[in-house]
């Protein structure tokens, strides 16, 4: 793995949200209300680490007393030890940039929230991660009880500060890794001719369990618009799915529609009989064609809305459909390699999160 | 943007996967560029000009902050020094003050001053003369001390001769001390020696006498305090009491012509012996107990046999009334009698007649038997002392004993010493051997009652007791010569006295008949 990182583990790193930020109308207490805060949100970053940033613009205009942030999005309170990223994405079907979140600093929700005090209560979520997916990768956890106080501190600035050389210095030594990736090194190969005939794979990535966390958000109407997808406004509606991927050797290429396949069973069991008889009809269909190696190509917007239509041309007859897949913010291709996925669209804490919005069907109206 | 289209249907798993990874970095960058790119540069530049403004405020704001510190600085030292000046002029001024004061102060002691040295200039003049007097006195003074003190010298001179006078005399005294200090040593030591003397004497007399004849009756004398028995033993007066030898009987005799036995343990009346015609002057035991002979103002001698109680002998010869009879201490029939006849007859008591018959011109009161029984001792009304050989009748010697009668002779227990009493109210204690007086016992108040008033001498021959005309009877020490015991319960002279063999009890009768015993 190269030491810098890939170019899209730089994206991800760098990658970050335009936050509109207003102050809750209950907390203001200065005439005028105070402008909103416009700031950058790292999407690996949790949003309690912003609060150092958000406070100064709000805090002439807040009432006395002892101080307790949290974040709201159209009157749905939010997460804090799920990933900026991930929250804007699961949240934000259509992305909204920048994104109005409304924040609080009186009358924490504790009946929906964990409580957050103060950075260390996020740190140690992060490295309760970080020690799950290691107990998935390795069957243990050593690595991480094992890790020493300043390189546990180091790990941590890094994820805070966004320094991805530090992080890829310091993860190293947890021997996290899942294995090679020769689609990073291929492409690279492709990009520099001198190296073209270099590897000749056989689309492999090694054996091994991948921690993936699912968000499922379940619809039961259809839209054809992500404009239009329903408002979220209760956290029952997003099935949170924590199920470790295992990634088979077998003699094709791992995809991420078999990865979905895996976490998703239930979705895909009709489905993929159904597929296979639709597959020599219809080819470019997104959502089945990769099991038969039918692709249908274009920027990832156009295929995810084409992909929509189709689907929901398709859908009548299926029980479950899938309106949206999404990690860090883009909507891959299915049949786009696992590993590669897995190798540069992790998070920090070596999970996986993948965003999905599925269509179920109402089994009256089959 | 790019677009590829791979309808090849032998288009390859790695094309299909490239694409898609191809697809998926291309989309990245639009995200890239739709959030971050787009966004970043708008915020930075808004967050940029509000820092370096407020920057800018921020430095003038300081500089100027630094330069009202400084004025303030000034400002607080200028008021300090202001609050030091003005304490200053405050301090000085009071200062000023307190020296005006003190210069109107000194004004006034100085007036002070100055009147006090005028009144002292005039009282040293008044000093000086005073000074001038005492001088003058002074000098007088002086000259009387110098007599004084010659006058003292004289004195101090005198005294001195004077203690050595003293002193001399002091020295004679205390040499006249030492003398006396030794004469005290050498009588104490006289003293002593004798005490030793006395102790040996005492001792060996016990032992010499143990040993004798009749040791084995020998009790130490009690000096009799007190009455034991008050006995009415006879009318009229009882001139002879006898103890049987060695036993407490008492036998008495008196002028109502009876004879009477006493147990004086008990003071009861044992026998009374009857058949004598006149009063009874004398009576004696022989030394067997056994007969009681007794001399009577009739002119003749009773013998009674005392078991039977019976009249044994009457003998007569005597011509007047016989006063005084006495038994030998070894014979049993041998007896002497004294009568107013001026003869002292001899009996044999086995023959009941005269043996021998002494003749003296003077009247004999009292006799008795010495110790072998071959002399006679006899007192006689012209105070002498006679001793007599009974064998032959010759006056062995003769010795003055009183200046007046004696009334009563009585040899002691060892045969030594022989007492006589007389009507010079003195007792005289005889050495048997040379004759020569070995002591003279005398009492303040005694008085011999009669002319046959009789003493005796104890036992142990330590003591001697003798009666008086007033009725008390008096104990002498015959070692000390002095009186040891005076017994006062008779109202009538006392006649005569006994004292038991046993050491106790001594008895006395007296005029009106009475007899004590005491112990």
């Amino acid at each position: 793995m190269m030491d810098r990182g890939t170019k899209a583990q730089k994206y991800v790193w760098e990658g970050a949200i335009p936050l509109q930020i207003h102050l809750h109308e209950s907390e203001v207490t200065t005439l005028p209300p105070p402008s909103p805060a416009l700031i950058l949100a790292p999407r690996i970053g949790y949003l309690p680490l912003l609060v150092p940033q958000i406070k100064p613009f709000f805090s002439s205009s807040l009432p006395p007393g002892v101080d307790t942030v949290w974040f709201e999005y159209k009157g749905l309170p939010l997460k804090w030890y799920l990933p900026t990223g991930v929250l804007f994405d699961i949240l934000c079907a259509k992305p909204e940039r920048p994104w109005n979140l409304t924040v609080h600093f009186r009358g924490y929700p504790g009946s929906i929230l964990t409580p957050c005090e103060s950075e260390d209560n996020v740190k140690w979520s992060f490295i309760n991660s970080l020690k799950e997916a290691a107990y998935i990768i390795n069957g243990n956890c050593k690595n991480i009880m094992n890790m020493s106080q300043s390189d546990q501190v180091e790990l941590w600035n890094s994820v805070v500060n966004g320094n991805l050389e530090a992080f890829i210095r310091v993860s190293s030594k947890l021997k996290l890794g899942i294995g090679g990736d020769e689609f990073s090194d291929k492409l690279s190969s492709l990009k520099s001719p001198q190296s073209a005939t270099e590897t000749d794979n056989t689309g492999l990535v090694k054996t091994g369990r991948i921690p993936v966390r699912l968000y499922v958000c379940s619809i039961h109407e259809n839209f054809d618009d992500l404009e239009d997808a329903p408002h979220i406004d209760s956290w029952d509606k997003i099935s949170y799915i924590n199920r470790p991927v295992d990634v088979l050797g077998e003699g094709k290429c791992f995809t991420l529609l078999d990865a979905v396949k895996t976490l998703l069973p239930e979705f895909f069991a009709e489905k993929s009989s159904t597929n296979e008889d639709i597959s020599g009809a219809e080819v470019g269909d997104e959502s089945r064609s990769p099991s038969e190696h039918g692709s249908n190509t274009g920027t990832a917007e156009e295929v995810g809305e084409t992909l929509c239509r189709q689907e929901g041309s398709d859908s009548l007859s299926d029980k479950a459909e899938i309106k949206l897949l999404r990690i860090q913010g883009i909507k891959p291709k299915l049949e786009i390699p696992f590993a590669w996925v897995v190798n540069n669209l992790i998070n920090p804490e070596h999970f996986l999160h993948i965003c999905v919005y599925v269509r179920v069907l109402e089994p009256i109206t089959i | 943007m790019l677009k590829f289209q791979f309808d090849s249907i032998n288009m390859s798993q790695d094309e299909i996967a490239m694409n898609a990874i191809k697809h998926a970095l291309k989309a990245l960058r639009k995200r890239h560029l739709l959030e971050e790119g787009a966004h970043a540069p708008a915020l930075i530049a808004l967050s940029r000009p509000l820092a370096s403004q407020g920057s800018v405020w921020k430095e003038k704001v300081e500089n100027l902050e630094v330069e009202l510190q400084q004025y303030y600085k000034a400002q607080s030292r200028l008021s300090d020094q202001l609050v030091v000046e003005v304490a200053d002029s405050r301090a000085s001024k009071a200062l000023l003050q307190e020296k005006e004061a003190t210069i109107l102060d000194l004004q006034n002691e100085l007036t002070k001053a100055r009147d006090e040295c005028a009144q002292l200039t005039v009282v040293l003049e008044e000093k000086s003369q005073a000074l001038e007097l005492v001088i003058s006195e002074n000098q007088e003074l002086k000259t009387q001390f110098e007599e004084m003190t010659v006058r003292a010298k004289n004195a101090e001179a005198e005294n001195k001769t004077l203690i050595d006078r003293w002193m001399l005399q002091k020295m004679q005294d205390a040499e006249r001390l030492n003398e006396v200090n030794a004469l005290y040593e050498d009588m104490l030591d006289q003293l002593k020696a004798r005490g030793i003397e006395q102790l040996a004497r005492q001792q060996v007399d016990g032992v010499v006498r143990r040993s004798e004849e009749g040791a084995e009756y020998f009790a130490e004398s009690i000096i009799p305090h007190g009455s034991n028995h008050k006995i009415p033993a006879h009318e009229g007066g009882c001139a002879a009491i006898v103890f049987e030898n060695n036993s407490g009987r008492l036998v008495s005799g008196g002028q109502d012509q009876t004879i009477k036995m006493w147990d004086t343990n008990t003071g009861s009346l044992c026998h009374t012996l009857h058949g004598c015609r006149g009063s009874i002057l004398d009576l004696t035991i022989t030394h067997d107990n056994k007969s009681i002979i007794v001399a009577s103002s009739s002119s003749s001698l009773y013998v009674w046999d005392v078991s039977s109680g019976n009249i044994r002998h009457t003998l007569t010869g005597h011509t007047d009334k016989v006063c005084a009879v006495d038994g030998s201490k070894v014979s049993r029939s041998h007896i002497v009698s004294a009568a107013y006849d001026r003869t002292i007859k001899v009996w044999d008591l086995q023959k009941g007649y005269c043996i021998n018959t002494l003749i003296f011109h003077s009247n004999c009161n009292a006799l008795c038997f010495s110790m072998d029984g071959q002399t006679i001792c006899s007192g006689h009304v012209d105070g002498n002392l006679r001793l007599w050989n009974i064998q032959t009748g010759k006056l062995l010697s003769e010795v003055a004993a009183h200046s007046l009668a004696v009334t009563s002779i009585s040899l002691s227990r060892n045969g030594n010493v022989l007492l006589t009493s007389g009507r010079d109210n003195l007792h005289n204690l005889f050495d048997v051997r040379s004759l020569e007086v070995c002591g003279t016992l005398r009492a303040s108040g005694n008085r011999v009652a009669s002319n046959w008033s009789r003493s005796c001498i104890s036992p142990d021959d330590n003591y001697v007791a003798g009666g008086s005309a007033d009725g008390s009877v008096y104990i002498w020490s015959i070692l000390k010569g002095n009186i040891v015991s005076t017994l006062k319960e008779h109202s009538a002279s006392v006649l005569c006295c006994s004292w038991s063999g046993l050491g106790k009890p001594l008895a006395s009768s007296d005029k009106n008949g009475i007899v004590c015993t005491w112990t």
